[in-house]
C-alpha cells in the first residue's frame, strides 16, 4: 500500500481466506495502528466491490479486537515476523424478524422445519407456527409440562409433509406425536406412542440423525434408549394405581384427537445408566448411523456413550459444574457444555480423559445462568455445506434474557448479543429457555414466548444463496 | 657548715625515693595515715621525726633558691649575716628603683618579694600579666611570614615572601650607599637601627635589644633580671634553726646490724615447714597454674540482661522549692494535719517552706533517711526488665483458608420467582432438590422447578400459611403445610405410580390403625386414596384452635414424626403418621416455645425458648441439657446433620454455634449481621451453613466438622449474598439448602423467592 511510506511502523501481513473475496498472495506492509475497520477498508478496496462487505480478521486463529500493535505486543510477536490473517465476512447484527407470544413459558423451540417453528410450552402443547408469525395448531400431548423436543427425522420417508415429533415431559413420559402438513394452513397432529421408563421427569430428548433411535434423559440419572417404531400393542402395562391424574391424561388425549387411537406404551431397549444425578441433556453424536450419544448432568459430568451397545466410552469430569445443556459442533469434536456456574466450557472430545478433572479448552463467562446452547447445524437438506465459520459459532442464552453469538476463536467476550424480550421494570429479566438455529434464524423461547431473530452465519449465507 | 648541711641534705632528698618509706619527710604525707612503716627497726626513727612538729614547716623547694645558694657559697663563704641584710635591703631598693624601669621597658617583669601572709616567709610576687594583645609576642604582626629560611631566596624576586593573607609583602625600596649615609647623618636613630633579614629593611633597635648590647659589651650577664646578688635564706643555720635539722648524732643502734630474731624465727618456721613437706617451696607447674591465654573477645557476648538502670527518682516541683508561690505553701490547719499524720501516711514527707534567699536554706535534715529509703527501695524492689511484646496484629487473626479454595458454594443469584409482592414466609425444598414448595401470606402455595423457576402447580388457601415442610421420605413424596389451626398434607403432582401408591397409603391407608388408648385432642381427616388429587389436601389435622398458624412445623429424619410449634399453651405437638396420633409431649414448659428440633440420629429432642436451648431424650423422657446461648430472642435453629453441632441465630443479632459435645455455652458467636437473624439451616451434604437476617443479606459459612474430638470445627465466613429488599424492617425469611447441590433458596418480606447458585 503507499500509505506505508509514511513513517508509522508497519507489519508484514499476508492474507488469506476461504471465502471467494480473495486477495492475491502477496504480502502487505500494514500500520500497526490498524484496526478491524482499516483492514476491512482494504479489502474492499483492494478487490473494489461494488457493494461494502465487513470483514472479521482472525490472527492465528483468534479475532483480531483491538490494533495489530496490541496484538502483537500481547503475543509478544516480533515486528519482523509475517503474520498470517485470515478473513471473513463478520458477522451482522441480529434483527429481530417475528414475535410469537405464548401464554406459558416455552421450553423448547425447534427451528429445524423449513418454514415452521416448533414450540413446546410449559402448558403441555405443542404449537406449530408458519414464517407468517400465524399460529397453525396446537395439540397437547402431555398434561404436565413439556420440556424438551425434536423432530425424528425420517430420511426414509418420500413426502416431505408429515413429520415424526418427540417430546419428553414433565409427566415422566416421552411421546412421538406425528404432524401432517400436508395442508399447510391446517395441520394435523396426533398422538403415537409414550416412552415409559422413567421415575422422575424429564430433561430432554434427542433423535438421532437417522431417525431410528430416541434418547431420552431424565431427573433419575436414566437416559432411556427406544427405536422410533411404533408398536402395535402395548409393551407397558398401564398403571395399576387409578388416580384422577391418570383420567385426566385419558381425558385430555381424547379431546386432542378423538378420532386417533389411544397413544401406545413403549418400552426403552436399553438404558444407559452412569450418572449420578439429574441428566440434564442427551444428544447425538454427528455421524448419521447415531452410534454415539453424549449426556451431561448435574453430577459435572459430560458422557460419551455407545449407544448401541448401552455403555459409557469416556468421562469428561469437571469440577462442580452442574451441566445443564450440551451442544455439540458441526464436525462432532468439540462439545459445549453449559453449566450453572455462569460459564460454557468447551471440551475436545477426542483428547484422551486420563486425569481425574479433565480441564476445558475455552471458558464463556456469562453474567448469567446460561441455559442453552445451539450451534448451526447443518441441516439435513444441505448437510454438506460448513464452513470454518460456522463451525466456530453458538449462540447462548441465558437467564438474564439475553442471547449471546459468540465465536470460539475470541472467547474473551460474545461477537454480538441481543435481548429477547423488552423486560418492562419490576419483573426483572424474562429468562431464556431455548434457543435453536438454523439457516440463519435463530429461535428464542422462553419466559416471554418466543422471538425470531435473523443472525447471519457469516458467509454460509452467500454460499448458500 | 651550712653548705655541707644543705649538701647532706639534699643526698638525703634524692635518696629519698630510693629508700622506701621513711625516707621522705613526713611533712610531705602530711594526709597519708594509711601508709605504713616498713620495718620496725626504723619505725622508731621515723615516729622521732614525725613527732618533731618543726619539721613540718618545710620549706619550698626552689631551684633557684638552690642555685642561689650555691652562688652565695661560691661567692662569698666568708661574708658575715649583716652584710646579707643590707644585701637584701639594697636589693629592695634595687627593685623598686628597677620597678620604675620595668614600666618603661615593659618586657621582663620584675618580680617583688614580699612578706607572705601564711606562712611568713619572704616570697616572689610577680606583676600580672595583662592578657592583651601585647602580653603574647606571637600575636606580633609580622607581615613576613615565611619562616626561618635562608632570603637569599628571594634575592631575585620582587617580593620577599608572604604575609597571613598569602598576598606577596614586597621588598622595601632600599636606598643605595649614599642613602645610607646621609640617613647616618641625618636620622639620629640611624644608628641604634639594624638590618632585619626577614624584613629585608633596617629596623630600629627596640631598647631592651640595645641593653643586652650594652651588657654584653660590659661583659655582665645579658639577662637584665639577673641579680647576682641575691640575700641568702638561712634555712638550717641561724637563730632558732638550731634543733629542726632531723639528723642526730645519735650512734646507730645496734638492732641495725645485728640479724633480727624474729625474722629468723619466722624463717626457720618456714624451713621446718618445707623439711616437714607442708610447704611446696617449688610447686610443679600444673595447667591450672600456668598462665592461660585467651581471646577475649571471641566470646559471645553474655546473655544476660544488662544491669537494670535505677528508676529516675522523681523530679522536684515547685512545692520542692525553696522559694515557693504562696499556694504551696501549708496553712496552719494544713501543718497541723500533716503533723497529726503518720509519716507513711502523709501525702508528701514535707512540708514547703519559703525562704528569702537560697543561703538561708538550711541542710535538708531527711537528707540521710531519704537516701537510704531510696537505697532500701533499689536493694529490696526487685526490678525486672519486662520485655515489650511486639505482635503483629495480623497475626493474631486466626489462618483462615481462603474462600476460593472452599468452593463451591452459592455466588450468585440464578434466578427469582415472584409471588406478587406478599411476604414468603416459608419455604421448603424437596429432597430430591428439585422442586421447591414456598407459601406466601396471602394464603398461596406455590410448587416450583428449582432449575427453571417455573411454577407448576399452586394452592390457594384462604389464610395465611405458617409453615411449609417437605417429608424427608424418598420413597414417598408429600409435605405439611400449616395453615389456621390445620396441618394439611399435600403431594405434588407427576408423581411416578409407585411413588404416588405409596404416598396415598402412608397418608390414607384403606384400613385406619387402631385409635390410640388415649384420645388426642387433635382430629386426623383424610380423604381416601381413591378420591385424593393434587388439588386437595389428601390429609388434614385439627389442631386445638389458636389465633395463630403454627409457625413451625419439623419433620423427623425418618419422616414419620412430625412437630409442630405453635402459640399459646399447648404449642408444641408431636404427630406421627404411620400411627394417625398426635401427642403433647410436654405438660408444662416454661417459657414461650419458640422452635423445636428433631437430632438427626439419636431419639433428642431440641426446644428453643425465648432464650434457651433444651435438649430432651424422648426415649427416657428426661432434660439432657441445657444450653445458654446469651441470645434474648431466639429466632432460629439448625442441627448439623452430624448431630453434634448446633446453631442458634437471634432477633439481637447473634449466632452462635454449639458443640454439644464441649459445652453448654456457645463455642463460637458471630456477630456480622446488621441485624436481626432470621433463618439459618445447614447444608445436609456440603459443608456449609447459611443465616439470612432482617438486614437483606444472606452469609454463606463453611463449616467444617471433624471426626475426633479434638479438632475444633472451622468456620469461615464464605460470601455475603445481597439481592434482597429490606421492606418495612423486614429482610429475608428463610433460607433452604437444596439437596445435593450447593444452592441455596431465600425467601424475603419482598416477595421475591430467590436461587443462588454456585
Amino acid at each position: 500500500m503507499a500509505s506505508t511510506s509514511t513513517s508509522e511502523p508497519t507489519h508484514p501481513v499476508v492474507f488469506t481466506t476461504q471465502t471467494p473475496y480473495a486477495l492475491p498472495s502477496q504480502k502487505f506492509m500494514i500500520p500497526t495502528s490498524w484496526k478491524r475497520y482499516q483492514l476491512s477498508q482494504l479489502v474492499n478496496k483492494a478487490l473494489s466491490l461494488p457493494k461494502p462487505i465487513p470483514f472479521e480478521f482472525l490472527v492465528q486463529g483468534e479475532i483480531l479486537r483491538g490494533t495489530l500493535a496490541e496484538w502483537c505486543a500481547e503475543k509478544g510477536v516480533g515486528e519482523e515476523e509475517t503474520l498470517e490473517i485470515e478473513y471473513f465476512e463478520s458477522v451482522m447484527p441480529p434483527q429481530r424478524m417475528s414475535t410469537l407470544p405464548h401464554e406459558d413459558w416455552v421450553s423448547s423451540i425447534s427451528c429445524q422445519l423449513p418454514g415452521y417453528f416448533l414450540t413446546a410450552s410449559y402448558d403441555g402443547a405443542i404449537r406449530i407456527f408458519g414464517y407468517s408469525q400465524k399460529l397453525l395448531h396446537t395439540t397437547a400431548p402431555h398434561s404436565a409440562p413439556i420440556s424438551s423436543l425434536c423432530i425424528v427425522p425420517e430420511p426414509s420417508r418420500a413426502d416431505n409433509s408429515s413429520h415424526l415429533l418427540a417430546t419428553a415431559s414433565q409427566d415422566l413420559t416421552a411421546r412421538l406425536t406425528r404432524i401432517d402438513l400436508s395442508s399447510p394452513s391446517s395441520p394435523k397432529a396426533h398422538t403415537l406412542a409414550s416412552l415409559h421408563l422413567h421415575t422422575a421427569p424429564l430433561s430432554s430428548v434427542s433423535a438421532s440423525p437417522s431417525g431410528a433411535h430416541i434418547l431420552t434423559s431424565s431427573w433419575d440419572g436414566l437416559i432411556g434408549v427406544f427405536d422410533a417404531s411404533i408398536p402395535d400393542a402395548d409393551e407397558v402395562p398401564a398403571d395399576e394405581v387409578a388416580g384422577g391424574e391418570r383420567k385426566k391424561r385419558r381425558k385430555v388425549a381424547q379431546e386432542d384427537g378423538s378420532e386417533a387411537p389411544r397413544p401406545k406404551r413403549k418400552a426403552p431397549t436399553t438404558v444407559l445408566k452412569s450418572h449420578t444425578a439429574r441428566v440434564s441433556r442427551v444428544v447425538f453424536g454427528p455421524d448419521a448411523k447415531g452410534a454415539s450419544a453424549y449426556s451431561c448432568g448435574f453430577d459435572s459430568t459430560v458422557r460419551t456413550w455407545d449407544v448401541e451397545n448401552g455403555v459409557c466410552t469416556s468421562t469428561i469430569t469437571a469440577s462442580s459444574k452442574p451441566f445443564v445443556d450440551i451442544a455439540l459442533t458441526a464436525n462432532g469434536h468439540t462439545a459445549l457444555a453449559a453449566s450453572t456456574d455462569r460459564t460454557v466450557s468447551q471440551y475436545d472430545l477426542r483428547a484422551a480423559t486420563t486425569s481425574a478433572t479433565t480441564p476445558s479448552v475455552a471458558t464463556l463467562t456469562h453474567p448469567a445462568t446460561p441455559s442453552c446452547i445451539a450451534v448451526a447445524r447443518p441441516s439435513a437438506s444441505a448437510p454438506a455445506v460448513s464452513t470454518s465459520a460456522s463451525e466456530h459459532q453458538l449462540v447462548t442464552g441465558a437467564y438474564d434474557g439475553v442471547v449471546r453469538l459468540w465465536d470460539l476463536r475470541s472467547t474473551r467476550a460474545a461477537v454480538a448479543a441481543f435481548r429477547a424480550w423488552e423486560s418492562n421494570a419490576g419483573t426483572g429479566p424474562k429468562k431464556v429457555l431455548s434457543v435453536d438455529w438454523a439457516r440463519g434464524l435463530v429461535g428464542v423461547g422462553g419466559e416471554g414466548g418466543v422471538e425470531v431473530w435473523k443472525v447471519g452465519e457469516g458467509d454460509r449465507i452467500t454460499t448458500t444463496a | 657548715m651550712a653548705a655541707a648541711d644543705v649538701e647532706r641534705h639534699s643526698k638525703k632528698r634524692k635518696a629519698a625515693p630510693e629508700e622506701e618509706a621513711p625516707a621522705p619527710p613526713p611533712a610531705a604525707f602530711p594526709q597519708d595515715v594509711g601508709l605504713e612503716m616498713g620495718s620496725e627497726d626504723e619505725g622508731e626513727d621515723g615516729g622521732d621525726v614525725s613527732d618533731d612538729g618543726v619539721v613540718d614547716h618545710f620549706p619550698e623547694i626552689d631551684t633557684r633558691s638552690d642555685t642561689e645558694d650555691e652562688d652565695y657559697t661560691e661567692d662569698g663563704e666568708d661574708e658575715p649575716d649583716e652584710s646579707e641584710e643590707d644585701e637584701e635591703e639594697d636589693e629592695e631598693d634595687g627593685e623598686s628603683s628597677e620597678e620604675t624601669s620595668d614600666d618603661d621597658l615593659g618586657i621582663f617583669p620584675k618580680a617583688k618579694t614580699v612578706i607572705s601572709d601564711i606562712t611568713g616567709q619572704p616570697k616572689r610576687v610577680y606583676p600580672d600579666i595583662e592578657p592583651d594583645y601585647d602580653s603574647d609576642s606571637s600575636t606580633e604582626d609580622t607581615p613576613n611570614r615565611v619562616g626561618d629560611i635562608p632570603m637569599h631566596w628571594y634575592d631575585d624576586l620582587p617580593h620577599v615572601g608572604y604575609d597571613i593573607n598569602g598576598k606577596k609583602v614586597l621588598r622595601p625600596a632600599r636606598g643605595d650607599e649614599l642613602d645610607k649615609f646621609l640617613k647616618t647623618v641625618e636620622d639620629p636613630e640611624a644608628w641604634t637601627s639594624a638590618f632585619d633579614k626577614n624584613l629585608q629593611m633596617d629596623k630600629p633597635l627596640s631598647p631592651e635589644e640595645l641593653d643586652i648590647i650594652r651588657r654584653l659589651q660590659q661583659g655582665e650577664n645579658p639577662d637584665a633580671s639577673y641579680d647576682p646578688y641575691e640575700p641568702t635564706v638561712e634555712w638550717f643555720t641561724g637563730k632558732g634553726k638550731e634543733e629542726i635539722m632531723p639528723l642526730s648524732a645519735a650512734p646507730e643502734p645496734k638492732r641495725r646490724w645485728i640479724p633480727s630474731k624474729w625474722e629468723k624465727q619466722k624463717v626457720m618456721k618456714i624451713v621446718r615447714a618445707i623439711r616437714q613437706g607442708r610447704i611446696l617451696p617449688n610447686k610443679p607447674k600444673t595447667a591450672s597454674t600456668q598462665p592461660q591465654f585467651y581471646p577475649i573477645w571471641n566470646d559471645e557476648p553474655s546473655s544476660a540482661p544488662a544491669p537494670l538502670p535505677a528508676p529516675k527518682p522523681r523530679l522536684p516541683g515547685h512545692a520542692e522549692s525553696y522559694n515557693p508561690p504562696e499556694e504551696y505553701l501549708p496553712t496552719q490547719e494544713e501543718r497541723e494535719k500533716w503533723e497529726a499524720t503518720e509519716p507513711e501516711d502523709r501525702e508528701r514527707d514535707f512540708l514547703p517552706q519559703k525562704y528569702a534567699a537560697l543561703r538561708l536554706v538550711p541542710a535538708y535534715d531527711q537528707f540521710i533517711k531519704e537516701r537510704f529509703n531510696r537505697q532500701l527501695d533499689l536493694y529490696l524492689a526487685p526490678r525486672v526488665h519486662r520485655v515489650k511484646l511486639q505482635i503483629d496484629p495480623e497475626s493474631l487473626i486466626p489462618k483462615l483458608p481462603s474462600p476460593s479454595s472452599l468452593k463451591p458454594f452459592p455466588v450468585y443469584k440464578s434466578l427469582q420467582v415472584a409471588h406478587e409482592g406478599r411476604r414468603v414466609r416459608t419455604v421448603s425444598v424437596s429432597p430430591d432438590g428439585g422442586w421447591v414448595v414456598t407459601g406466601d401470606e396471602g394464603g398461596v402455595l406455590r410448587l416450583w422447578e428449582v432449575m427453571v423457576g417455573k411454577e407448576v402447580k399452586r394452592w390457594t388457601f384462604k389464610s395465611k400459611i405458617g409453615a411449609v415442610e417437605w417429608c424427608p421420605r424418598t420413597d414417598v413424596s408429600f409435605f405439611a403445610v400449616a395453615i389456621e389451626d390445620r396441618i394439611h398434607f399435600l403431594f405434588p403432582p407427576n408423581l411416578p405410580a409407585a411413588i404416588l401408591a405409596a404416598t396415598q397409603h402412608a397418608l390414607s391407608p384403606a384400613n385406619l390403625p387402631p385409635p390410640p388408648a388415649v384420645p388426642s385432642p387433635v382430629k386426623w381427616v383424610s380423604v381416601p386414596a381413591a378420591q385424593s388429587s393434587t388439588d386437595a389436601p389428601i390429609l388434614s389435622l385439627h389442631l386445638p384452635s389458636s389465633p395463630e398458624p403454627p409457625k413451625q412445623l419439623v419433620w423427623h429424619r425418618k419422616g414419620d414424626y412430625l412437630a409442630s410449634v405453635s402459640e399459646g399453651q399447648a404449642g408444641v405437638w408431636m404427630h406421627q403418621v404411620s400411627r394417625r396420633h398426635s401427642q403433647a409431649p410436654f405438660k408444662k414448659i416454661k417459657g414461650a416455645v419458640q422452635l423445636v428440633l428433631f437430632h438427626p440420629s439419636k431419639p433428642h429432642f431440641f426446644v428453643a425458648t425465648q432464650r434457651y436451648v433444651r435438649m430432651y431424650n424422648l426415649a427416657e423422657q428426661k432434660l439432657l441439657k441445657t444450653l445458654t446461648p446469651g441470645i434474648r430472642w431466639i429466632s432460629s435453629m439448625d442441627v448439623h446433620p452430624s448431630g453434634d453441632h448446633l446453631i442458634v441465630g437471634g432477633y439481637d443479632r447473634k449466632l452462635c454455634w454449639f458443640d454439644l459435645e464441649l459445652s453448654d455455652k456457645p463455642y463460637k458467636i458471630l456477630r456480622y449481621h446488621s441485624r436481626a437473624l432470621r433463618s439459618v439451616h445447614f447444608h445436609p451434604t456440603y459443608p456449609l451453613f447459611a443465616s439470612s437476617s432482617d438486614d437483606g443479606s444472606i452469609q454463606v459459612f463453611h463449616a467444617r466438622v471433624y471426626n475426633d474430638l479434638m479438632t475444633n470445627p472451622l468456620i469461615v465466613p464464605l460470601k455475603i449474598l445481597r439481592g434482597h429488599e429490606v421492606k418495612e424492617g423486614l429482610g429475608v425469611f428463610a433460607v433452604r439448602w437444596v439437596p445435593r447441590q450447593p444452592w441455596l433458596v431465600s425467601a424475603g418480606a419482598d416477595g421475591q423467592v430467590s436461587v443462588w447458585c454456585s
